[in-house]
């Protein structure tokens, strides 16, 4: 394997043979399984596990299945193969979820070896994507570009992938586990959602630590997790980790699945016994074995591919004056862009969620078109958000507007991000087994209602968040406004909360009353966002108002209109 | 299976559901076999329907299917139309795509 990382690919993780073969060896094992489940030697109930293992649900019209996007980075060649997938296998399109992966919802249970093959060709899988293991390791979408960036996380997600990946000890935990990482101090990876979140800084000798929160999630008892400790040398990054999910194996509840999250032991024990005896396991484990000597860490670093950043001078004055010429690309410039560390360039938010769409629904054609953008505009680079948009993360400021171009002409320009236009959604009861309500369509019509872009700037920085259920995969609990569908006999209704934030200022947002009839809740949510226009302060943000007024003056507007 | 898909009234009437094993699709116990149109389902009063289920669940033909269970009817409904939201979905496809309902097909098996 090359250490000349200018001809590896950009920021992901090169594969070498071993990991080739590994994965081809686990697909010629999945067919095995699959061939010996249709003709009958295998029963549903053992087959299940086997299926899940390899990301691959039954859902409600079929099977789905969810591919793995380590930390959200891939490759123009990884995302061609997926289209390739959603055309050939599925109905012409695929998922973006908000845990940076990818689903398709059509898949045949006939095909899934197939299409794990062509996964494998471009070193991609569906491992550890269900089942009670440590699932994808998530990172800021920003990652090794945002201006505001510490230290870039995707080596440390990378050398977490590696330590999870079928770890003997941690494929059977008492629920699914999901860490987040992210090196900036702008926390866009709800490190304190997640059941392990760290936050990366450079420390003493300029040596990367971590600050530790456990315990966070969302589902049916939303918790925000809590600091376990600062500064966690790099050198004990693993073995502390490894601390924290051995204490969870073993005391974890498996009596009852919805008390078998981590989140719910933290509570349990409180943070300090919790501390107690992931401090003790800490302590006997003979940290040698487990010791990130900075070669290592240079090693995996040296399997990255980095990008070669050089722009013209003038790049920045090209980039303004088409600003000044073009209002509609100065709009999205100021909504969907972010700084990049490097004077020259940018990173360019892809919305997938265009007025009155599907939120992350992306077709092959857009795919095929997005991995072609990636290679002329951000050296072959995609990343996936957990807003369930795709960023390129390292476009050319004079070269911006050009880019901008072909987008408005795919669709995939709506100038909507962190605006009311950026829902997120689960796939909800038009596609999920678990689910009471539809939340797809409430996304639909709420984002056809403010499509208009003046409006939405107007109205600011909102976060709609919808679930489909109480497993909250739409991450309700933090939105600005969450929406949580419920069952009533058969009906769909929602239920309303205000004041979520997956930020910095994280919070849990406040259910606001009874849940709504399905007719009855774009319109609410309209009126609510018209009183928040009314009672607002000059630019005030709607999470700031909703903190400064409380909910009862938003009650009046959702259950008594005028 | 999730007793939410089990709910029925002790009146009324039910047609008998599952998930094809190859393909994931959902089909309908009919006369003839599984269907994928819930139009070519047949009908079971709700008296005789856990006896029916079991039936189909012990049929040789269980084995091309998964999660076998019972699906209450709409009694208003002009055609064989689920109570539930969610069943309305399985049997016409996601509200989203209305492209993608299922077509008649003379795939019966
Ligand atoms: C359609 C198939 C899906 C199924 C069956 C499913 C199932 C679940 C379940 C059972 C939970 C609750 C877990 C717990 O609290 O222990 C959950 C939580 C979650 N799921 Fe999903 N999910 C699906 C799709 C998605 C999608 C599409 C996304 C992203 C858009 C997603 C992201 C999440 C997140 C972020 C949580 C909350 C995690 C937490 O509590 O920390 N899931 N899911
Ligand atoms: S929140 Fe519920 S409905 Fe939505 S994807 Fe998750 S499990 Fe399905």
């Amino acid at each position: 394997m090359s250490t000349d990382t200018t001809t590896l690919p950009v920021g992901r993780y090169a594969y070498d043979q071993v990991d080739r073969t590994f994965l081809s060896q686990r697909v010629a094992q999945f067919r095995e399984q699959v061939a010996r489940r249709v003709a009958g030697d295998l029963s549903e109930d053992e087959f299940k596990p086997l299926r899940l293992m390899n990301g691959l649900y039954l859902q409600l019209h079929a099977y789905m299945l969810r591919v793995a996007v380590p930390y959200g980075m891939m490759g123009s060649d990884q995302m061609r193969a997926l289209a390739h997938i959603a055309r050939t296998y599925d109905r012409d399109y695929g998922h973006f979820t908000t845990r940076q992966n990818m689903q398709f919802n059509w898949i045949r249970l006939e095909d899934t070896p197939d299409i794990l093959e062509l996964l494998a060709r471009v070193d991609m899988h569906a491992i550890q994507t269900s089942g009670n293991c440590i699932r994808n390791v998530t990172c800021d979408e920003f990652a090794g570009a945002a201006a505001d960036e510490l230290l870039d996380p995707r080596i440390h997600a990378e050398i977490l992938r590696q330590w999870s990946t079928l770890h003997p000890e941690f494929s059977f935990l008492p629920r699914k586990f999901k860490i987040a990482i992210s090196g900036s101090p702008h926390d866009r990876v709800a490190a304190r959602f997640h059941d392990i979140g760290l936050v990366a800084r450079p420390g003493p000798q300029g040596r990367p630590v971590f600050d530790v929160f456990v315990g966070g999630g969302l589902g049916r008892t939303p918790i925000i997790g809590v600091k376990l400790r600062d500064n966690l040398p790099e050198e004990d990054l693993v073995a502390y980790l490894e601390a924290i999910v051995r204490v969870y194996n073993a005391y974890g509840r498996r009596d009852n699945m919805y008390k078998a999250r981590i989140k719910i032991l933290v509570q349990a024990l409180g943070v300090e016994a919790f501390r107690e005896k992931v401090d003790a396991e800490f302590a006997l484990m003979n940290r040698a074995d487990y010791r990130l000597d900075p070669a290592i860490v240079a090693g995996i670093r040296a399997r990255f591919g980095i990008p070669p950043l050089e722009a013209p001078a003038d790049a920045d004055r090209t980039l303004a004056a088409a600003r000044r010429t073009d209002p509609a690309f100065d709009r999205w410039v100021r909504t969907n862009t972010h700084p990049h560390r490097h004077e020259g360039f940018i990173c360019a938010v892809i919305s997938v969620k265009p007025d009155g769409g599907i939120p992350g629904d992306i077709t092959a054609d857009q795919m095929d078109l997005v991995a072609d953008l990636a290679d002329s505009h951000s050296f072959g680079e995609i990343r996936v958000t957990h807003m369930q948009n795709v960023v390129l993360g390292h476009v050319r400021k004079d070269q911006l507007h050009e880019l901008w171009q072909k987008l408005v002409a795919a669709r995939l320009a709506t100038p909507n991000i962190g605006l009311v236009g950026d829902i997120i959604a689960c796939p909800g009861l038009d596609y999920c087994a678990l689910a009471n309500a539809r939340s797809i369509p409430i996304a639909q019509k709420l984002s056809a209602r403010f499509a208009n872009p003046e409006l939405q700037e107007r109205i600011g920085p909102l976060n709609i968040n919808i679930s489909g259920c109480i497993n909250a995969c739409g991450h309700h609990h933090a939105g600005h406004i969450g929406i949580l569908g419920v069952d009533k006999r058969g009906q769909e209704f929602f239920q309303l909360t205000l004041g979520g934030s997956a930020g910095g200022d994280v919070a849990i947002g406040q259910i606001l009353g009874p849940a709504l009839p399905e007719d009855e809740t774009v319109d609410a949510i309209a009126r609510l966002i018209d009183t928040y226009l009314v009672l607002r302060h000059d630019n005030e943000q709607f999470l700031d108002t909703y903190r400064r007024l409380g909910a009862a003056s938003f009650k009046d507007a959702v259950y008594a209109p005028a | 299976m999730d007793v939410r898909n089990n709910r029925r009234d002790e009146t009324g009437a039910s047609v008998i559901t599952a998930n094809r094993l190859l393909d994931g699709r959902i089909v309908w116990l009919s006369a003839q076999g599984w269907s994928e149109l819930i139009s070519h389902a047949r009908v079971f009063g709700n008296s005789e329907i856990e006896s029916a289920i079991k039936q189909a669940s012990t049929a040789a033909a269980a084995r091309t299917v998964v999660g076998i269970y019972g699906v209450q009817l709409d009694p208003d409904a002009a055609g064989i139309t689920p109570l539930t939201v969610r069943e309305r979905i399985r049997a016409f496809g996601p509200t989203v795509h209305p492209d993608f309902a299922p077509v008649e097909t003379q795939d019966v098996h």
